[in-house]
């Protein structure tokens, strides 16, 4: 057993076990929990490299782990997985600082290539999170006033090129063919979808809560 | 029978008096027909809680009440508007609480309201005619004190019956809700369970009667009420999405910025987008295609790719017209443009752009 360490945190024993058979031999597995107070206990114990999130979860849902561990423990990187929940819980996982978030049906190779990309510290976009961030950063919405704390107003727009990724992203394109169809390198591209995400966690923009509550995400 | 005739016939016999008594008794013991509900023909039923016994007493005091009056009109006219605007009075409030109105709309408030000043108007003009007014004063303060203290009294019997009829209520709307879940959920995953045990061996059924269930059930708990009902682009491509994935073997993940009402030229553009996914599904081998499609004040923009086998659009045969003719014609005619990039062994992206006029 090899790969990066993982730790699985959801409710469904049926979720565990697949996410156990699909990554297989791919990763290691150091614990699963299927609740918040097990998961915080667990997590604590073993300092997983990834560890995959349900959204959705008995004893507050996956924000609540994440918001107690993530000053704690800065090295975890965390991959929501959730079903069909609404928006604004996914978008409250990612701005509790989730790197991404993926379906639960999503493919085995697909799932594997996304723990490996957190596990590497970069973020993953579906198609439909692209979307979101699209829809919320749209150039005619208004901007949240800035009168609390002065907040850099760069967190509310997207640059020119962090939109085209993230169009190209929307049309499920992977990151490498952005790179050629741009005729940037992935790792730029990747350092594109990473500002992006924070842009996403940090940016106080009306929009986004506004936007979540009224819209799904998946 | 044509209401209009039993209204004439009615005010007909009003005139005697008689007709007045029967028109009330009537009103009284027929049920209320809710609104737009055909009377069932040839069939009268009593409301509840009126017994026969109670009838035959109603109709005897009826009758005695329509004597009495003929005999004030016969002695003396004095009495006679006294008595009139207590009856409007009453009638105007039995009018609004009758038929199951809600005191919140505040149209009804006034007229109750009206209805019991003109009825109490009335008694006050009968007793003051008659000479009564300073005994029924003393007796009215009576009955007042009388009556504050048996409601003081009997107040946490009134409260607890508010009470239970209020939980009784929630109950109610409880166990409906519950119903109309189930009634659902039988109709919808059920069924496509049952389906999906009869299909076990055919894993390319299975997985796309999950998947539109999955879609179904999706819509039904969390899609805004727009989306669910069309009208809008977003509303269009959703169920468009759900048409193809029924139709194909193909599964589409659908993502839609932005939204915009649906006119000739969105719906033109829906066609069009939907040949493209149709041909995605028959040719490009693949088993998903992605759909993104971005609404701007500008334009409207589709993009359809699929991870199929490709092609290379220069080889395409002249009689292979789908996608030259449904979709490059039909956007070209509307000010649009089509674009399809493939290559053998890349897959295939349609982008279709339509510029929006309106803007």
């Amino acid at each position: 057993m090899s790969g990066p360490r993982v730790f699985v945190v959801d409710d469904h024993a049926m979720v565990r076990a697949g996410v156990r058979a699909e990554l297989g031999a791919d990763v290691t597995f150091v614990g699963e929990a299927p609740d918040v107070p097990t998961a915080i206990e667990g997590i604590r114990a073993t300092l997983p490299d990834v560890v995959l999130l349900d959204v959705h979860l008995p004893g507050g849902g996956g924000r609540a782990v994440l918001e107690t561990l993530r000053a704690e423990l800065p090295e975890v990187r965390w991959l929501a997985l959730s079903v069909s929940d609404a928006a604004e819980d996914v978008i409250a996982v990612i701005r509790a600082g989730a790197k991404g978030y993926v379906t639960k049906t999503i493919s085995g190779p697909d799932l594997l290539d996304a723990v490996r990309r957190v596990a590497d510290g970069d973020v993953v976009f579906s198609p439909r999170l692209a979307g979101f961030v699209l829809d919320a950063f749209a150039a005619g919405a208004p901007a949240a006033p800035a009168e609390e704390e002065a907040t850099d107003p760069g967190l509310d727009l997207l640059s020119a090129r962090e939109r085209e990724v993230m169009q190209l992203l929307a049309r499920g394109y992977t990151y490498r063919e952005i790179g050629q169809r741009l005729f940037i390198s992935v790792k730029t591209v990747e350092s594109h979808a990473s500002n992006v995400l924070r842009k996403l966690q940090l940016s106080n923009r009306n929009e986004l809560t506004r936007w979540a509550a009224t819209n799904r995400l998946l | 029978m044509d209401p209009l005739i039993v209204r004439v016939a009615f005010a007909v016999l009003a005139t005697t008096g008689i007709g007045v008594v029967i028109y009330g008794l009537l009103w009284l013991t027929m049920p209320v027909a809710a609104p737009g509900e055909e009377p069932a023909p040839g069939r009268v039923e009593l409301g509840p809680g009126t017994g026969r016994r109670q009838l035959l007493i109603l109709v005897a005091l009826g009758i005695a009440a329509s004597v009495a009056i003929g005999k004030i009109i016969q002695t003396g006219g004095a009495l006679l508007l006294p008595l009139i605007l207590v009856a409007a009075g009453l009638a105007v409030v039995w009018r609004q609480l009758d038929a199951d109105r809600t005191l919140s709309v505040p149209g009804v408030r006034w007229a109750l309201a009206g209805g019991v000043v003109l009825a109490a108007g009335g008694v006050v003009l009968l007793l003051a005619t008659t000479g009564q007014l300073a005994n029924a004063r003393n007796g009215f303060a009576a009955t007042l004190v009388i009556l504050i203290g048996v409601v003081l009294v009997t107040a946490p019997i009134w409260r607890r019956l508010l009470d239970s009829r209020g939980e009784e209520r929630a109950a109610r709307i409880r166990s409906e809700e519950r119903a109309a879940v189930a009634a659902h959920l039988h109709d919808s995953v059920l069924q496509t369970l049952a389906l999906i045990q009869r299909h076990a061996d055919d894993q390319q059924a299975v997985s796309r009667l999950a998947r539109g269930q999955e879609r179904e059930l999706r819509a039904w708990l969390y899609d805004p009420k727009v989306v669910r009902e069309g009208g809008t682009w977003a509303g269009l491509v959703a169920g468009m999405v759900a048409d193809v994935e029924a139709d194909h073997a193909l599964i589409v993940d659908p993502v839609v910025v932005g939204d915009a009402p649906v006119d000739e030229e969105l719906a033109a553009l829906g066609a069009a987008t939907r040949e493209a996914l149709v041909n995605a599904a028959k040719h490009s081998g693949a088993t998903a295609a992605d759909l993104y499609t971005e609404v701007t004040p500008e334009r409207v923009a589709v993009f359809v790719r699929d991870r199929g086998k490709g092609f290379d659009p220069a080889t395409v045969p002249d009689d292979r017209r789908g996608l030259r003719d449904s979709v490059t014609g039909r956007l070209t005619r509307l000010g649009g443009t089509a674009d399809v990039r493939s290559a053998p062994g890349e897959g295939t992206e349609v982008e279709l752009v339509l510029p929006r006029s309106a803007a």
